[in-house]
């Protein structure tokens, strides 16, 4: 662009000398000594065909110490030089007036699309350029005042939602305590002890509820923090099992597996895929954890949580992990907060893995989490677990 | 039966909470207030302080730290949200373990009685390791011929530690020992009362002799 600029410059800038130099020659004959360079003004219709007569004496001013011709010929050299390089200099100098702050405007584009919408530019001098400066920052600050407005909506109602969460806990506290009394009296009968029943039950998924909601607000809030420990697998998964009472689940995986993970949120992966598979698949439920190749040279931890019911909807799969996703509409709640795939999913991705989800080609719906295996001791052959029991 | 110090804000929350510690055989001194809480642990003696976290006027933090200049009463936080701030802020103020709102009678129930736990006297000659004599008998620790005044908790993790000398215990197996919790309790807890009975008991927390890290596994006792 530079280049173009300053050669553009130049031709113009000799152009526009040479047009000058020939003009002024029309009106006022030029020094006797340039007559040798420039040819005698005459009308353009003899200038055609009168290139090869001789130079006729000059009129108007006498020669006065006149150089020789190769004397001028070398002032003209010089002269010409210097000029060629004024003009270059000018033109380097415009070019950079130009250039510059158009530099300056495509850095601060850059920066822009990075991510930066603080970058403004300094607007220097009153022409279209500072224009399009005094534009470019405009625009910029009225991207930022958007986005930032955006963001403040997105974590207010983020905020909200955890907010609304924390609240219900002052009241499911109070609930939570005089339920169990409600269950241990006796007198109740009937429609009365039904409703004790239900309000026992309907408090107890409250809470789960809240619970999740306020699992999940602080993932959002970007709160969740991971708390690594040397884990074994198969104890993990077993202990997961046992602590919940799910004892026809069938697990497999390699003694001895020990995987550097958060072991709270192994825990809750494991718990939300099995728990999952249980209320909405078909028995059996089986899990196999293992290691396997992560592609790039080193080794990852998968947990195959498999049931064998009907399998997932393909309109489903991908959208099984959303919040409150429900796969069969007609069902209008389950046992589950709706949130504990979502949940289970955000574990995953705090551990730097994620969970497949999708169908065994044998039936029944297969959900695999993925996770980064930091093992320090090496894995024994695999052993069979029996179901686990209490 | 044990009698529960329950300070709590919220007359639903108190009251439920009241309640269902009652019916759990335990003598309940409701409070409102930390400020009804300290003058509460003056007036009557109590076994246990069950202390909510969000107080108007003096917050939970501050009322554990002021209980703990001139008691050792066990305290269980109650905490409305298991953030991890309320948690630690709560454990470094002193307490002993914490509850998460809302929590299930029988829980509560079961941390109380975990940090009740009376220690059982073993008829054995006092231990001397150093400058630090443990008494199973008498139940009393000194450091340099001066008593130590430990909390319940504390006491337990330094009798569980110096029981196997030089023995590395995990967290887990500490967290199953000296506060009865479960599969997946939160290992911060024996962090922090570490730290505490290390303040206690050793000449210099940064080199502590006698409760060494085992970094990577737990804790135990010496060598000294």
């Amino acid at each position: 662009m530079r280049t173009r600029l300053i050669v553009a410059f130049i031709v113009v800038a000799l152009l526009a000398a040479v047009a000058t130099a020939w003009v002024i020659n029309l009106i006022v004959p030029w020094y006797p000594w340039l007559g040798h360079l420039i040819p005698e003004p005459q009308p353009l219709v003899h200038l055609l065909y009168s290139r090869s007569r001789p130079v006729p004496h000059h009129r108007g001013l006498p020669p006065v110490n006149a150089p020789t011709p190769p004397a001028a010929l070398a002032f003209c050299l010089a002269a010409g030089g210097v000029l060629l390089a004024a003009i270059a200099g000018l033109a380097f100098a415009a070019s950079r007036r130009v250039l510059l702050p158009v530099r300056r405007l495509a850095r601060a584009a850059e920066r822009m699309s990075d991510g930066d919408l603080t970058v403004r530019i300094e607007p220097q001098g009153r022409d279209e350029l500072a224009r399009l400066v005094t534009t470019f920052n405009a625009m910029a600050a009225a991207l930022e005042d958007k986005v930032s407005e955006l963001q403040r909506m997105e974590a207010r109602a983020r905020q909200f939602a955890g907010d609304v969460s924390h609240e219900l806990r002052t009241p499911l506290t109070a609930m939570t305590a005089v339920t169990d009394v409600l269950g241990e009296n006796e007198s109740m009968t009937g429609d009365a002890a039904a409703a004790a029943r239900l309000v026992r039950q309907e408090t107890f998924h409250l809470n789960r509820l809240v619970d999740d909601l306020i699992e999940i607000s602080r993932f959002d809030a970007g709160t969740a923090q991971l708390m690594t420990d040397e884990t074994e697998i198969a104890t993990a998964i077993g202990s997961c099992l046992r602590a919940r009472g799910w004892e026809n689940v069938h697990t497999s995986a390699p003694a001895g597996l020990s995987v550097g993970l958060d072991r709270r949120r192994f825990d809750v992966i494991v718990a939300n895929l099995v728990g999952n598979a249980l209320r909405h698949g078909g028995p059996p439920v089986t899990v196999t954890a293992g290691l396997q190749p992560d592609g790039q040279g080193s080794q990852q931890l998968a947990v195959a949580v498999r049931d064998h019911g009907p399998g997932l909807p393909p309109a489903a799969i991908p959208r099984v992990f959303d919040r409150f996703y429900k796969a069969d509409t007609a069902r209008t709640r389950s046992a589950g907060s709706g949130l504990g795939l979502a949940i289970a999913w955000e574990n995953a991705r705090l551990h730097g893995g994620h969970i497949d989800a999708g169908n065994h080609p044998d039936g029944g719906a297969v959900f695999t989490a993925i996770l980064p295996a930091n093992s320090r001791r090496p894995a024994g052959p695999a052993a069979e677990a029996a179901p686990a029991r209490r | 039966m044990a009698t529960v110090l329950l300070v709590e804000d919220d007359p639903g929350a108190r009251q439920g909470l009241e309640l269902a510690l009652r019916r759990l055989g335990y003598g309940v001194h409701p409070a409102a207030s930390g400020e009804a809480a300290l003058d509460g642990v003056r007036e009557v003696t109590v076994d246990v302080v069950v202390l909510d976290v969000m107080l108007p006027g003096l917050d939970g933090f501050e009322v554990c730290r002021r209980l703990r200049r001139d008691s050792d009463v066990p305290v269980i936080m109650l905490t409305a949200r298991g953030d991890d701030f309320d948690i630690v802020g709560g454990l470094e103020a002193g307490a002993d373990d914490y509850v998460v709102k809302p929590v299930e009678p029988r829980v509560l129930d079961a941390r109380i009685r975990a940090v009740l736990r009376r220690l059982a006297p073993a008829a054995a000659p006092a231990e001397t390791h150093g400058e630090l004599v443990i008494d199973r008998n008498a139940l009393i620790v000194r450091r340099a011929g001066r008593e130590v005044s430990l909390t319940p908790t504390e006491f337990r993790l330094l009798l569980v530690l110096s029981g196997s000398p030089r023995q590395v215990f995990s967290r887990e197996q500490l967290l199953d020992l000296v506060w009865e919790h479960g599969y997946l309790g939160d290992s911060r807890l024996v962090d922090a009362c570490v730290q505490r009975l290390r303040a206690k008991i050793e000449m210099d927390t940064s080199e502590p002799r006698y409760i060494q890290t085992v970094r990577g596994f737990g804790y135990r006792f010496g060598p000294v």
